[in-house]
């Protein structure tokens, strides 16, 4: 019994999507346990489009045009490719069904969010596992060793909360979870049929808990769902709350008389007066191709044509430039690079890439003043090479060490001093003073407060390299840097190559690594940059590399280099490994980068709430010091599209920062295996990105976290909103909108590639995560292979032309 | 034959994302160890699968072997048929013989 529980529960899980903690945060798609299915069927986990009023507000507002809702008809419904005649009018049958679409009634088939309201029992689970999993409890959960079910099992019958006729009923409770889990069900009296039902419908209560510790279990070990289900089903037992049957039964209707209402109604506001029946009975066959359930999906479509369609007409056919570059800079394929490489690209010595943000060095990394190690590298992979950092002055080093962590001992006093319960008015009775002057810094200057911190870590810092020998064999560098190379058609090479790593920089922001490098397991992708630079300026490497047959001259140089995405500054790092000849060239670059970044800063202001272009640089830049700044970017927000292909495409086409661009040149990589690597590694994590923004921007009060505004943070491991409740799941809600305004248009990834249709059709094939996302339409494959060729949409079917937009004034 | 143990092995192909479900059981059925085999590749009931990708080991297929007593295999069988029921894989039972059956037990 007990393994077939086990199975049970995994399987009720099936669908639950494992949520990173804080420090880590990654973005992924709640709905990824449905990607096997169509995107239309995954309703059960709430509404998968925006309400009717948004699409209508954006079609008034141009945003949506009736040729785009005709196209989405004949996409979606290719037997409305004719036309019909009405009255005196002949017109396209899906123009027929697109106009239904501005006229029909409201419907519920998207019902707004759809939030688990909290129970007592959910508040007192929540309570329980919160106490179980704080990392820095004041007072340490008794029996924690002992898992949550064994520690909860010793103290439930202490819990004063509970009734003593609650208690008396746990009083049986068995050892262990498994036993726990299956002796609660069987008080309740769940039968053996109905167990993984019930059990998924549980989980679906606290689901921010339950994606939680999905990851933890497979990653910490220190809890599971058996455990978690097994409290859940004891207190159920205990409270008298036996669980509840599945959902609602569906709302009964006659499908005959809703149709006939329909095509009544267009049928009168096409012919007025003299509608016939034949002129009803015409539109009606029309209208019962497209049912009034997936209307909702054609408007999103339609919405998501429009700007596709815009995007292919604005990409460029202009020719590389034949020159040598004196500088290439690579950057992330992280949309906020798109407005760095465009503004860097004003100036003609510049050239840029972007390739993946880890630069294809998947490492732990260990700074020498760290605590512990960081991931990072993309969540799709495990870590297994640690590189670590050695600073060059080994003594100062040392001792800088042993004053940090004195200060971190100091640091810990003084927070035990302000938390504990004897101590707190003392303490602020004799530190307040310090803390007070502190926050006024903080809160009036908080740019001074930033400058005398920046002033004091410049003048500490210590020259140190980092050990990528240790971590990698020579073979394994030559590997990566070729991989690296021809992914992103790199095929010639400047005096100077910028490897850019990323990061964001912001104070009191709990979710400030959602705003660091996605392909960095939400950490800053320096470490990754100064990897790769270490291993493309190895002369071992190089010369593998020359035998592979690529050849990288030998006066060019690399350089790591971190980009901060609210200052848009770009820092070159490990600059005393900087040959002299090479010093002029990173001046040029220095100068040119600090240009770049105050256009963009002042480009961002016009999309920022409470920025304005017409803000000192000064003053927009000071946001990533201030403690009250709840926008200090707007990190990926409209993220909407994903090129891959030359930078011919998109070089000096403003894409608004959002559109993810990994460079590719087919000529180089002839057998397809760097786009293989890239549609299944950099297009997944994008897609993870585009969908955790699209679905916290569709169902904010589910798939979201709520308003950072109320968060308290339960250590690292996430927050909650307000004192209690479920773990929340997802982005801030000022991460996708403002007041009560979305900021983030929700679009499926459109993954553009200019690449062999051919080549793209066999590695779809042969992957099944691609497959799944591509064939039920969780996101968008458009390519051609030249220039010169139409775009074609990718369809489970083959290849179709691609609807692009219609000539200016047409179907307004 | 030879004065080697019989035992059974089964061996499991799942996508990854399922793989730690498979090991949950496996550990729970009372198997002493198991192996895991990333990335293997081959064509089944869904088509084709690639094998081992450069910078995504998430989502390729993992074939778990393990070996255990024939008293102990029964459970286990069931549970991963039943897992299964619910998820794309396959699943392989065989005889085996083991030389050192303290090991398995």
């Amino acid at each position: 019994m007990s393994l077939l529980l086990r199975v049970a529960v995994a399987s009720a899980a099936h669908d639950i999507v494992p949520s990173w903690p804080l420090d880590s945060f990654i973005a992924v798609n709640p709905l990824a346990g449905s990607e096997s299915l169509p995107f239309e069927s995954a309703q059960s986990l709430g509404p998968l489009t925006r309400q009717r009023t948004a699409y209508l507000t954006d079609r008034k507002r141009g945003r949506i045009l009736l040729a785009d809702l005709e196209a989405a008809v004949r996409l979606r419904i290719p037997e409305l490719t004719g036309s019909i005649t009405i009255g005196d009018t002949t017109l396209p049958a899906a123009r027929l069904a697109a106009l239904e679409l501005e006229h029909d009634q409201p419907h519920d088939a998207a019902a707004g969010p759809r939030t688990p309201t909290l129970s007592r029992l959910d508040e007192i689970t929540s309570r329980w596992v919160a106490a179980f999993l704080s990392p820095d409890p004041l007072w340490p959960m008794p029996y924690r060793e002992h898992g949550l079910y064994a520690a909860w099992r010793s103290l439930i019958r202490h819990d004063s909360s509970l009734a003593p006729g609650a208690r008396r009923r746990l009083r049986g409770l068995p050892e262990g979870p498994d036993a726990g889990l299956a002796w609660a069900l069987e008080q309740l009296g769940v039968p053996a049929d109905d167990v993984q039902t019930v059990l998924a419908l549980e989980l679906q209560q606290l689901p921010g808990w339950a994606s939680h510790i999905k990851w933890r279990a497979q990653k910490v070990g220190d809890i599971d769902l058996t455990s978690f289900l097994a409290v859940r089903f004891s207190l159920r037992h205990a409270l008298q709350m036996p669980p509840s049957p599945a959902g609602p039964t569906p709302r009964e209707h006659d499908p005959a008389a809703e149709l006939r209402g329909r095509a009544e109604l267009l049928a009168g506001l096409l012919v007025g007066e003299q509608v016939t029946h034949a002129d009803t009975s015409i539109v009606a066959r029309v209208l019962a191709a497209h049912p009034i359930r997936d209307h909702l999906f054609t408007w999103q479509l339609a919405y998501e044509l429009n700007y596709r369609g815009r995007l292919l007409s604005s990409l460029s056919t202009e020719r590389a430039p034949v020159e040598r570059p004196e500088i290439q800079v690579v950057m992330c394929i992280d949309p906020r690079s798109e407005g760095a490489r465009r503004h860097l690209e004003t100036a003609s010595t510049i050239e840029t890439f972007g390739f993946a943000g880890f630069f294809g060095v998947p490492i732990r990394f260990v700074r020498h003043r760290g605590k512990g190690a960081i991931n990072s590298l993309p969540a799709l992979l495990t870590p297994r090479h640690t590189v670590t950092e050695a600073p060059h002055d080994h003594v100062t080093a040392t001792r800088r060490v042993a004053a940090a962590r004195r200060r971190d001992a100091v640091d810990r006093a003084l927070h035990a001093g302000e938390s504990g319960t004897a101590t707190s008015f003392a303490f602020a009775e004799t530190a307040g003073w310090f803390y007070g002057l502190t926050s006024v810094l903080r809160t009036f200057a908080p740019g001074l407060l930033a400058r005398i911190r920046e002033e004091r870590l410049a003048g500490g810092a210590l020259e140190s390299s980092v050990t990528v020998a240790d971590a990698f064999t020579l073979e394994e560098r030559a590997v990566l840097a070729e991989a690296s190379l021809r992914m992103m058609g790199m095929a010639r090479f400047g005096q100077l190559v910028v490897l850019a790593g990323h990061g964001s920089d912001s104070r009191n922001n709990l979710y400030q690594s959602a705003l660091d490098c996605g392909a960095c397991g939400g950490n800053p992708g320096a470490a990754n940059a100064r990897a790769a630079a270490v291993i493309f300026n190895d002369p071992g490497v190089r010369d593998l590399l020359a035998a592979r047959g690529i050849s990288i001259p030998n006066d060019t140089v690399f350089v790591a280099a971190a980009h901060n995405t609210v200052t848009d500054a770009i820092t070159l790092l490990d600059t005393h490994s900087l040959p002299a000849s090479h010093r002029a060239r990173a001046d040029d670059f220095i100068r040119e980068q600090s240009t770049a970044a105050d256009r963009l800063v002042r480009e961002r202001a016009r999309d920022l709430p409470g920025a304005s272009p017409r803000h000192s640089v000064t003053r927009l830049r000071r946001r990533a010091h201030d403690w009250a700044e709840v926008y200090p970017e707007l990190g990926l927000a409209g993220n909407a599209a994903m090129i891959i292909g030359p930078r011919e495409l998109t070089r000096g086409v403003d894409l608004s920062r959002r559109v993810f661009l990994h460079s590719y040149l087919p000529e180089l990589d002839p057998d397809g295996t760097g786009l293989e690597t890239i549609l299944t590694a950099p297009v997944v994590v994008a897609q993870w990105i585009n969908h955790q923004y699209y679905f916290s921007s569709i169902n904010p009060d589910l798939h979201g976290a709520g308003t950072k505004t109320v968060h308290n943070a339960i250590g690292t491991i996430g927050v909650l909103a307000g004192q209690g409740g479920d773990l929340r799941r997802g982005l801030p809600w000022q991460s996708v909108g403002v007041g009560a305004s979305l900021l983030h248009e929700p679009q499926r990834l459109a993954v553009i590639v200019q690449a062999p249709l051919e080549t793209i059709g066999q590695i779809i094939s042969r992957n099944q995560v691609l497959r799944d996302l591509f064939d039920n339409e969780w996101i968008t494959m458009t390519a051609r292979e030249r220039n010169t060729e139409p775009w074609m949409h990718y369809t489970r079917y083959g290849w179709h032309t691609a609807p692009l937009p219609p000539a200016e004034g047409a179907h307004q | 034959m030879n004065n080697l143990t019989k035992m059974t092995r089964i061996e499991i192909v799942v996508s990854a994302r399922e793989a730690p479900s498979i090991r949950d059981l496996i550990t729970s059925a009372g198997a002493t160890g198991y192996t895991a085999v990333s990335g293997v590749s081959g064509i089944g009931h869904h088509g084709q699968h690639s094998g081992a990708l450069l910078f995504n080991e998430y989502d390729t297929l993992t074939m778990l072997i393990t070996v255990l007593p024939p008293d102990k295999a029964g459970d286990l069988i069931d549970a991963v048929r039943e897992m299964l029921h619910g998820s794309s894989g396959v699943m392989f039972v065989a005889d085996t013989y083991v030389s050192r059956p303290e090991y398995f037990r």
